[in-house]
Parts: structure tokens; C-alpha cells; sequence
């Protein structure tokens, strides 16, 4: 009998080790660090002096609106296409997997390979988007001007994410029983009429949920930044995460990194209770 | 923005076709494939590139006139510090994933089947730890590996692997788990079986499907895995194929673009081929990972 009741803990026991060793443990040496400056790899006790500059820093605000525009419009666009086609592939076509399969092929690429290919589509006079949309944006050379390279960027996660979020927002869809939009249609409802009065309120969490999900990718997406514009030109795409990195990583900054760590965990965090609450709140109608 | 941004007019326009019940599908099927081609575009634009000579790129022409040429990638795979790269990447790949996978198999069936105290606790504890991603988490482990004297090895490399994809194992398989019939189980204990030879030989079995996936997406995923391996490895010998990647990127020189597109192409072909195998349960692991929790 006393053997029955450790087994559950013997088996969850090397997760939870793991997990507190490799994530848990991290994070909270990381708060212990937000509170150090580092001298020549030497740790010293500084209190809140690391945020007091970061707030007090017009780079780290700088990155901040950067990371901002960045999310709202990645996170608005991949959500408008992601639902187009979650509508397209909810009519249950003929070859939807393959479609599907396809479509998720960026998902399955490396941030690097995406890099590479998306610097090749735009490097300067030979790349193909270059000379094709240039002329369209005001004759502008993408990776060397601010709003470009922050397009490309943009450009290049929105079709690495699209898929996932349709994926998420599909599976949203099927939950809601045709006898429902069917009814409505009895009802004399016509197609738009039953997709805001019906379809819409039912898919909301999903919708929810997708939008956090692509929030945390937002805020934390240094390693397509980092490879594709490496936070240029000049800052010009320098957001958060990326500025992060560098000031740990490459300047050895590991107190300040570790502050801003701690305020980009604290971002997150907020996004993850309201991502388990929209989760709660989803209700099924099958 | 790019080629992307240019799809999001056909869509849109479908709702007022809809009642055209004949034009419909065709009109989709049509959208599907012109976004199937954009999709595909850059990976082929460079595919395409990565089969010319060096310096070919500067003629702006995109299908080379004179048939394709090989040469690119006949010198990465017989170039030592690439097959180095390539091999690193499949040991850490391959470790994390076994790690992961035998892990969750384990936690993931507690969580299926059996009760205990804190239950429901634990699981949230999980749930929110597959949400923190790895970014914040680098540079407190970076400092501790360091500390540790683990940096630039396999071992900190399987062992970082081997913990990100555990929340996400134990959901794929405590849900594999829960639709296995009990009796299984049952039966074997009445032969006599202890707990852990029931799950061992009945359980274990049963779910193999569920397991490879477990370890193929989680094999998928940190052989992807760049901003990870860029920061806790230094050594050349050491690197992985996307940091070496990421370090032919920013040392080019000239017109090398045709060989940087090849060492891509090959980059990518693993974890395409194993997303193309196994599609089904890709898509499956992905939905239950982020919304059935």
C-alpha cells in the first residue's frame, strides 16, 4: 500500500527535476542577478540600481515601442490571414491536407534557414522581392531602410506563423457543431448573418488563446531578428528581446541582460496567466 | 511586408461568392494553390540558387540556362567543419529527444491514470512552465553553465533539449495515454503483474505511436534550434549545423550566396522530411500542445 502511493511521485519525479534544474532554477538565479552588476566576471549587489537604468535608458524604451509596432502588426496580420484560412479549410475541401501539409512547411524551418532565404529574396539589386517590390515602396533597398527591415522581419515570421495560428483556430472551429449554423440557416439567417451571430461568439476563446500564444512569439522573437537584420540598420530593429541578448551575451552586461530577462519574464508571465484563463473558459458544444 | 501580405485580398472576397454553390469550391481551390506557390516561393527561390555556379546570382536570372550544377553542395558534404556541424546537431538533436521522450512517458502516465495528492497543481505548475520560453531562461543559464564548467559541451546541450520539451511530451502523452483502455492494465495485474511491469510491457507498447511522435517533433525541434546553440556553444568543433549557418551568414564575403543557399537547403531537409512522414501527428501534437492542456 505505501509503495502504491509513491509511485505517482517516482514517475513525475525526473520531469519535475529536470524542469526545476534547467527552467525553474534559471529563473530565479536570474532575478538574483537582475540585482548584480558584473566586473570583469565578478558579481556585485547593486539592489535596483540595473532597473533604474533600463528605465532610465532611452534605448531600452526605443526597443520597447519597436517591439510594440512589431507585435501589433505581426500579431494583427498573422491573425487576420490565420483566420481567412482557418474559414477556407473549415469547408472540409477535397486535397485540405495537402493544402495544410504545405502550408506548414515554414513552420518546420529553422529561424536561420528563414533568415537565409529571406535575405537572399532581399538583397539589395539582385534579390527577387528586392526588385519586385522596391519599385512599389518608393524605390526604397529593404534591409538598409528602418521601416523596410522591420517589413521584412514582419514579412518573414508572419509566413513562418501563419500556419501554427490557423492550426489552433481550425481545431477552434471543429469544436462548433454544424447543427448550430445549420439552425441558424433555418432560421432565415444567411451566411454572415450566421458566421458574427453564431460562429464568431463560439470561436472567441480559441481566438483568445491564438492571440496570446502569438504574443509570447512576439515579445520573444530575438532569433529572427537577431538573423535576419541583426538589429539594424543602426537600431532600427532592435526590439526587446534582441536588445537583451546583446547586452548579456555579447557585452557580458549579465546584470542588466538579467533585469531586462526578468521584465521580459514578467511580460510573459502576465500573458501566460491570461493565456490559462482563456484556456479555463473555453467550453466545449459537442 | 512581403509576398504574404498579398494573398489576404482572394479570401476576403469569398464570403459574397458563397452562395455561388458550383463557383465556390473552385474559387477556394484556387486561392489554396496561388498560396501554396507563395508559400513555397522562397524556399524554391533559393533552392534554385543554391544549383548554380558562385557569383551566378549577380545576372539577376532565376533558372540557370545551362542545366543545374551540384558542386555546392558536393563541397559541404565534403567539406569536414559542415559534416562536424551536421553531426553535432544530430547528437544533441537525438539526445534531447530521447530524454524528453522517456521522461514524459513516464510523468505523462501518472498524470493519466493515476491519483495522488497535487495533482491538478503539478499539471498547472507543467502547463505554465511549457509557456516561459526558453528566451529569459538563456542568460541565467548561460551564467550557471558557465559556472558549472558545462558550457560548450553535449551535455548542457541534451540536457537543456532534453527539459524544453517535457511540458509538451507529458501532454501528448498523458491524452495518448487516456485513450488506451484500462482493462489492459487490469488484466495484467491480475496475471500477477506489478505497476511497473504493467506499464513497462503492457502500457509502453500500446503507445509507441504516440511516443515517436513525442520524439520526432521533439527531434524536429531542437535540431531547428538556433538561438539556444548560439549562445551555450563557442567551440567550432562544437557547433551545430544552424549556428554554423548563422556564422557562414555573417562572414560572407563576396558572391558566396550560392553556397550559403546550398548549406540552407541541407539544413532544412531533415526536419521537412520528418514533418512530411509523419504530417498527421505533427498537426495532432501541435493542437493538443497549445489548446486541449
Amino acid at each position: 500500500m505505501r509503495q502504491k502511493k509513491i509511485y505517482p511521485y517516482l514517475l513525475i519525479a525526473p520531469a519535475l527535476l529536470f524542469i526545476t534544474a534547467v527552467t525553474l532554477y534559471p529563473t530565479i538565479f536570474s532575478v538574483y542577478l537582475s540585482l548584480n552588476r558584473s566586473r570583469r566576471g565578478v558579481l556585485e549587489f547593486v539592489g535596483l540600481r540595473n532597473f533604474e537604468i533600463i528605465f532610465n535608458s532611452g534605448d531600452f524604451w526605443e526597443s520597447f515601442r519597436l517591439t510594440l509596432i512589431y507585435g501589433f502588426l505581426f500579431v494583427g496580420l498573422v491573425m487576420v490571414f490565420a483566420f481567412l484560412l482557418a474559414l477556407i479549410f473549415n469547408r472540409g475541401l477535397l486535397f485540405g491536407g495537402v493544402y495544410m501539409s504545405i502550408i506548414f512547411i515554414p513552420w518546420m524551418l529553422s529561424e536561420i534557414v528563414s533568415s537565409v532565404m529571406f535575405r537572399w529574396m532581399f538583397l539589395p539589386e539582385i534579390g527577387i522581392a528586392q526588385r519586385l517590390l522596391g519599385p512599389i515602396f518608393g524605390d526604397i533597398t529593404f534591409l538598409g531602410n528602418d521601416a523596410g527591415a522591420m517589413g521584412v522581419v514582419i514579412g518573414a515570421t508572419i509566413w513562418r506563423s501563419v500556419a501554427f495560428a490557423m492550426l489552433l483556430l481550425l481545431a477552434g472551429l471543429q469544436t462548433i457543431p454544424g447543427e448550430l449554423t445549420e439552425a441558424a440557416s433555418i432560421d432565415g439567417a444567411n451566411r454572415w448573418q450566421a458566421f458574427w451571430k453564431v460562429t464568431w461568439p463560439l470561436v472567441l476563446p480559441t481566438t483568445q488563446v491564438t492571440i496570446v500564444f502569438l504574443t509570447i512569439q512576439a515579445i520573444n522573437a530575438a532569433g529572427m531578428f537577431l538573423s535576419i537584420t541583426n538589429g539594424g540598420p543602426g537600431r532600427a530593429t532592435e526590439v526587446l528581446s534582441l536588445y537583451m541578448y546583446r547586452e548579456a551575451i555579447v557585452f557580458f552586461n549579465f546584470g542588466y541582460g538579467a533585469a531586462l530577462a526578468v521584465i521580459l519574464f514578467l511580460l510573459n508571465a502576465v500573458l501566460a496567466i491570461v493565456y490559462i484563463r482563456s484556456l479555463r473558459s473555453q467550453v466545449t458544444y459537442a | 511586408m512581403s509576398a504574404i501580405s498579398r494573398e489576404g485580398a482572394p479570401p476576403a472576397r469569398s464570403p459574397k461568392l458563397l452562395s455561388w454553390q458550383r463557383l465556390e469550391p473552385i474559387l477556394l481551390h484556387t486561392v489554396l494553390i496561388i498560396l501554396c506557390l507563395i508559400v513555397l516561393f522562397p524556399i524554391v527561390y533559393t533552392l534554385l540558387a543554391s544549383l548554380r555556379p558562385q557569383g551566378f546570382g549577380l545576372s539577376r536570372e532565376i533558372i540557370p540556362a545551362d542545366g543545374f550544377y551540384f558542386g555546392h553542395y558536393e563541397r559541404l558534404l565534403s567539406t569536414p567543419r559542415f559534416m562536424r556541424n551536421v553531426l553535432n546537431s544530430a547528437i544533441n538533436s537525438l539526445g534531447g529527444a530521447l530524454l524528453t521522450t522517456s521522461i514524459a512517458a513516464a510523468a505523462g502516465y501518472a498524470f493519466a491514470r493515476l491519483e495522488f495528492r497535487g495533482r491538478q497543481v503539478i499539471l498547472t505548475f507543467i502547463l505554465a512552465m511549457m509557456l516561459l520560453p526558453g528566451l529569459t531562461n538563456l542568460i541565467p543559464l548561460f551564467k550557471l553553465a558557465s559556472d558549472l564548467g558545462i558550457l560548450d559541451t553535449y551535455l548542457i546541450m541534451i540536457l537543456v533539449y532534453g527539459t524544453y520539451g517535457i511540458p509538451f511530451g507529458i501532454w501528448i502523452m498523458k491524452g495518448f495515454y487516456e485513450t488506451i483502455p484500462k482493462q489492459m492494465e487490469e488484466a495484467a495485474a491480475v496475471d500477477g503483474a506489478t505497476p511497473i511491469q504493467a506499464l513497462l510491457y503492457v502500457v509502453i507498447p500500446m503507445s509507441l505511436p504516440g511516443l515517436i511522435s513525442v520524439f520526432m517533433i521533439n527531434f524536429v525541434y531542437n535540431w531547428n534550434d538556433f538561438l539556444t546553440a548560439l549562445i551555450l556553444l563557442s567551440s567550432s568543433s562544437m557547433k551545430t549545423a544552424t549556428v554554423g549557418l548563422f556564422d557562414f551568414q555573417n562572414q560572407l564575403t563576396g558572391n558566396n550566396n550560392e553556397l550559403l543557399n546550398a548549406a540552407a537547403i541541407l539544413i532544412m531537409i531533415p526536419g521537412i522530411i520528418l514533418f512530411l512522414i509523419a504530417r498527421r501527428s505533427f498537426l495532432q501534437g501541435m493542437v493538443e500542445g497549445a489548446v486541449k492542456g
